[in-house]
């Protein structure tokens, strides 16, 4: 990051806005927030600050309100929402000295796999013209990826920080559920929703972890764990570590060349000591339709407080009260989040609650008991991020083939574990990750394999513009 | 045809903290519009909430009075609707597991007692305030009732009039009061109920359909309510025709209840487990702290009113029977020692004017202060007792300091044997006859002349000093 | 799933669908929630829901007044307000 300090914290913002200016293809942002920027950057240059991250340009995902800048969440029914307050993790970075440069686009909500749903137009992955960044936080991927931040914020409900990093060739992390506040996080799924950090290198993901984390009131259900310096263990030898390999896991359906990218960095964490065992999730193939009957629950709750009245979009001249919730909602939202909440608002139903709710919480203990047991043999389980590269837009167009996209990242969010995107190679040039999903709290343990990973191989370091223009 | 009345009842108590359920928004009542709203309350995106733990505490003071089972281990659920003061589109309350389970309480219906089981009471949030009236074509929406803490108290199926339902409101209105857990005050919405009305055949073993009659505020109309419920569904049913389950309204001003809006019924609330709030645990010691420091009830100060003052039965339950009175009781006897007295007035003179006027003491301008130097005055005979009736009715009309009232209208007992017995003698003079018929025997006659005294006193003879200085001049 | 169900959970939603958009709807939902009945292929009497990754309980507040009067920003942000209330369509009750 910016370490050396070669130019004034005002040029390297304005430098940052050109890079946004230049990009502007990518659509990665739905906001800019030039002026506050540029006067913070002045306001450092005038008075030398030493916080930890002094002058240090970050993306945040349009998901974290931000007060008085709009925030979006990449929906029509916030395209005038200015909030009144910010999130713990926006609060936590511009303490520690960043510079939110703007929001970034993302799924609606954040329920997409492609960036296709937001409001606010596609995402172009920097990695080709016509290629979906991943969802939901494609904005901040491909922001990252592009090289215009050094590092963004993401949030994950069923993978959606791991998903688009894996696709746009970056790190990203999700932590444990509880490790960074939601307050203040727009609520997709409660249960499931955890913020992280999206950066090139895994070290940068453990300095952002490092102010991005705290314990806070405001949210009871952080956690009260002590919260370690994520970048102490950075370099620790790996020698000896296990690391699983889900038998479950079917990985012949998946491209040639995806599987040898798999195998390849399993023989190079071979090389640096590390020994793989296979491991038993016998219920680990049941997360897609647990985590599409859990997910849509609570969004289906979660965004009823979008109805027109007290904020957001409202519909033009409602004829009456009913007339007035039904279009506010039906024009403010768009087709994906539409059907998610029918589908919760159908498993929640009387009737239906304990065949389809019920059970998929019943389900979900099972999937977490099976790590439970996993993690008592190894220290760390091992799968392919996603099923491939990054897609054309437009190609998927079956909800249900989407959903299988996430079938590697929702096993971690609904057992509420740490889960690792480290870029592992490239399939007709365009990257691919490797998924590390740690136990409970051991998110230093993943950044430390990951960095030990990075500083033995390059497919980190490769940017669109050195391999394509 | 001999017909039998079911009637369960959901009360919903609001619990006096000094914030909401689930945000450090005050619960002031009479606020400006929207002014005691934190973002919580607004449901704004991203906001989170965090439960109050006093409003734990106070719902378990209810549980431990009505020897309920206190679930130390208690969890919200979300309960989905839309409404325009409902700013989240889900109310948090808790289905599955609230924080008092099975308990009782006992009510008296004309002197006769019957115990009246408790299904359970949980915790959950009122909504904000809906205004239909105030302007033009639209609805105003005030949030700051939004997100206070209510105990919902639910009955079993037990209460079989509308008397009982009456004496069940208020055993429990008395009960939370006492407890110091609600501020009692109707007018302002702090209890309102649900009530269930159903009908069956007296030989029947199931229910019949029930309508609910929601929200109704006073003792009275709850009455009305039902009678006027108990009859419309017995017309039906003795037409042979079947009473349909819906939600009803009270209108007090015809005295009717009507069907509410027929959507209601479609209504599919979802309730599921709030995933923003964690189980709250109630420690074992945290629940023997909150059951020693329980205050003390009706019916333990009713025991202690005798045994402390030597009270009769009758006075001390009348004492004991709301926190106001008993309050009113103990901190005259802190000043005044004669606790006879006290409660003499209470029980008697004070008891009418409340019943006259149909208020409780909280609504009166009696003030404890006022009334312990009402019962001084009377004890250190400053003022006669029939002179006291008519200063308590001056501080009932006008909230006056007893010692103003005494020395603005010259109320003070004469003592002055001299001046007594001057106006006796005259009095024996001007009344020849009398004097003859009692000296004849006619004993009833003395009477006549204490009244004719205390006549030309104005009550303000000392009415011992005047038996006595007369019997003296009459021997 | 048919056109009925989807009719009453679109209402529970407050959402509506023109007629084109109806038979998706319907045909995305019925394929959904075909895929999630694979769940009733697994045992699981007896077993608790997991609710929340997290198996702690709640922290909870003190009863203290830390909110502020922010009416006036409050009212600015929604899309009908008078000086004191947030304004729908009347409502007949």
């Amino acid at each position: 990051m910016l370490k050396a300090k070669e130019i004034s914290n005002k040029e390297l913002i304005q430098e940052t806005f050109d890079l946004i200016e230049s990009n502007s293809h990518l659509n990665a942002f739905v906001t800019l927030n030039k002026e506050n920027a540029l006067n913070k950057a002045k306001a450092i240059d005038n008075k030398a600050s030493d916080l930890s991250l002094s002058g240090i340009p970050i993306a945040q995902k349009d998901l974290f309100v931000t007060k008085n800048l709009r925030t979006t969440c990449g929906s029509n029914m916030l395209s005038n929402f200015i909030p009144p307050y910010s999130a713990t993790v926006i609060e936590n970075l511009e303490n520690a000295g960043c510079i939110s440069v703007g929001k970034t686009n993302m799924d609606e909500f954040a329920m997409g796999s492609s960036n296709e749903t937001s409001f606010y137009g596609n995402v172009q992955n920097p990695w080709g013209e016509n290629l979906v960044p991943g969802g939901s936080s494609g904005g901040s991927a491909a922001a990252v990826a592009a090289g215009i931040v050094p590092a963004a914020t993401g949030t994950d409900t069923g993978g959606s920080i791991r998903q688009p990093a894996s696709l746009c060739g970056i790190t990203g992390i999700k932590p444990t559920y509880g490790r960074i506040s939601r307050w203040g996080m727009i609520a997709f799924a409660s249960s499931l929703d955890q913020a992280g950090p999206m950066a090139r290198t895994a070290e940068d993901c453990a300095i952002m972890m490092n102010e991005m984390c705290s314990h806070d009131l405001k949210d009871t259900t952080s956690l009260n764990k002590e919260i370690p310096d994520f970048t102490k263990n950075l370099n620790t030898p790996i020698k000896g570590l296990k690391i699983g390999i889900v038998k479950e896991f079917d990985l012949s359906t998946l491209d040639n060349e995806v599987v040898k990218i798999f195998e390849e960095s399993k023989k190079h964490y071979e090389s640096l000591g590390v020994e793989f065992v296979e491991v038993s999730l016998p219920n680990i193939n049941l997360s897609v339709p647990t985590y599409y009957v859990v997910a849509p629950a609570e969004c289906s709750s979660n965004l009823s407080r979008f109805d027109g009245v007290k904020f957001g979009k409202r519909c033009k001249n409602p004829k009456d009260l009913e007339d007035l919730y039904i279009r506010s909602r039906s024009e403010g939202f768009g087709e994906e989040v539409k059907r998610r909440i029918l589908i919760g608002s159908y498993v929640l139903s009387a009737g239906f609650y304990d065949a389809y709710y019920k059970k998929a919480q019943q389900v979900r203990r099972l999937i977490k008991n099976d790590f439970d047991n996993a993690f008592s043999k190894v220290d760390l389980i091992m799968t392919p991020t996603t099923r491939g590269s990054a897609f054309e837009a437009g190609s998927m167009n079956d909800p249900i083939q989407m959903y299988l996209e996430d079938l590697f990242t929702v096993p971690a969010n609904l057992a509420g574990l740490p889960g690792i995107s480290i870029p592992s190679g490239y399939v007709d040039n365009k990257p691919l990750g490797v998924q590390l999903i740690g136990n409970s709290l051991q998110e230093s343990q993943l950044l430390n394999v990951a960095h030990c990973f990075q500083t033995s191989s390059d497919w980190h370091l490769r940017t669109p513009s050195s391999e394509i223009r | 045809m001999s017909w039998e009345t079911v009637i369960g009842l959901e009360v919903h108590v609001q619990l006096s903290t000094n914030t909401k359920l689930f945000s450090g928004a005050s619960t002031t009542f009479g606020a400006e519009p929207n002014t005691n709203v934190d973002l919580i309350d607004l449901g704004l995106p991203g906001v989170l909430p965090v439960a109050n733990r006093e409003a734990f505490h106070k719902a378990i003071r209810f549980g431990l009075a009505t020897n309920a089972k206190i679930n130390q281990v208690s969890m919200f659920d979300r309960k989905n609707y839309f409404y325009p003061d409902l700013p989240k589109g889900y109310q948090i309350t808790q289905m599955e597991k609230p924080i008092v389970g099975k308990g009782s309480i006992m009510i008296n219906v004309d002197g006769v007692e019957k115990l009246i089981n408790i299904t359970r009471a949980h915790l959950e949030e009122d909504a904000g305030k809906s205004i239909h009236d105030l302007f033009d074509g639209e609805t105003g929406v005030d949030l700051n009732r939004a997100g206070t803490p209510l105990l919902e108290i639910v009955s079993e199926p037990e209460i079989a009039s509308a008397k009982e339902a009456v004496a069940y409101f208020k055993a429990i209105h008395q009960l939370v009061t006492f407890l110091d857990i609600c501020d009692g005050n109707m007018a302002q919405g702090s209890m309102r109920c649900d009530v269930n009305v159903s009908i069956k055949k007296e030989a029947d073993d199931v229910l019949g359909t029930r309508a609910e009659i929601k929200n109704i505020n006073s003792f009275k109309f709850i009455e009305r309510a039902i009678n006027f419920e108990v009859t419309r569904q017995i017309k039906i049913l003795e037409k042979g025709k079947t009473v349909v389950q819906e939600t009803r309204l009270y209108d007090s001003v015809n005295n009717e209840t009507r069907s509410m809006r027929s959507k209601e019924a479609a209504n599919d609330y979802r309730y599921f487990p709030e995933p923003d709030l964690l189980p709250v645990v109630i420690s074992d010691k945290e629940l023997e702290d909150i059951r020693n420091t329980l205050p003390e009830l009706p019916k333990q100060k009713e025991i202690r009113f005798i045994a402390e003052h030597k009270l009769e039965e009758s006075e001390a339950k009348i004492l004991a029977s709301s926190k106001a009175m008993a309050n009113l009781f103990e901190d005259a006897t802190s000043k005044t020692k004669d606790s006879n007295l006290i409660a003499k007035w209470l029980v008697g003179d004070v008891s009418a004017l409340l019943n006259k006027d149909n208020i409780s003491i909280e609504e009166s301008k009696l003030s404890s202060d006022n009334f312990a130097t009402l019962i001084e005055r009377i004890s250190d005979k400053t003022i006669s007792g029939k002179i006291a009736k008519s200063v308590l009715e001056d501080i009932w009309d006008s909230g006056k300091d007893v010692d103003d009232i005494i020395k603005d209208k010259g109320l003070v007992q004469i003592q002055d044997e001299s001046i007594l017995e001057n106006v006796a003698k005259k009095i024996i003079e001007n009344n020849p006859d009398q004097v003859e018929a009692y000296k004849g025997g006619k004993e009833k006659l003395f009477g006549f002349f204490v009244g004719q005294v205390m006549k030309e006193t104005q009550g303000k003879a000392n009415p011992q000093s005047v038996n006595e200085i007369l019997k003296k001049l009459l021997a | 799933m048919d056109k009925e169900t989807v009719a009453t959970i679109s209402y529970l939603s407050r959402l509506a669908f023109d007629k084109d958009n109806e038979d998706k709807i319907t045909k995305d939902l019925e394929n959904i929630i075909k895929f999630v009945d694979q769940l009733e292929s697994i045992d699981t009497s007896n077993i608790d829901p997991l609710t929340s990754p997290l198996e702690q309980t709640a922290k909870t507040r003190v009863d203290e007044v830390t909110a502020k009067n922010r009416k006036e920003k409050f009212l600015q942000n929604a899309p009908d307000a008078n000086e004191d209330y947030f304004l729908v369509p009347r409502v007949v009750e």
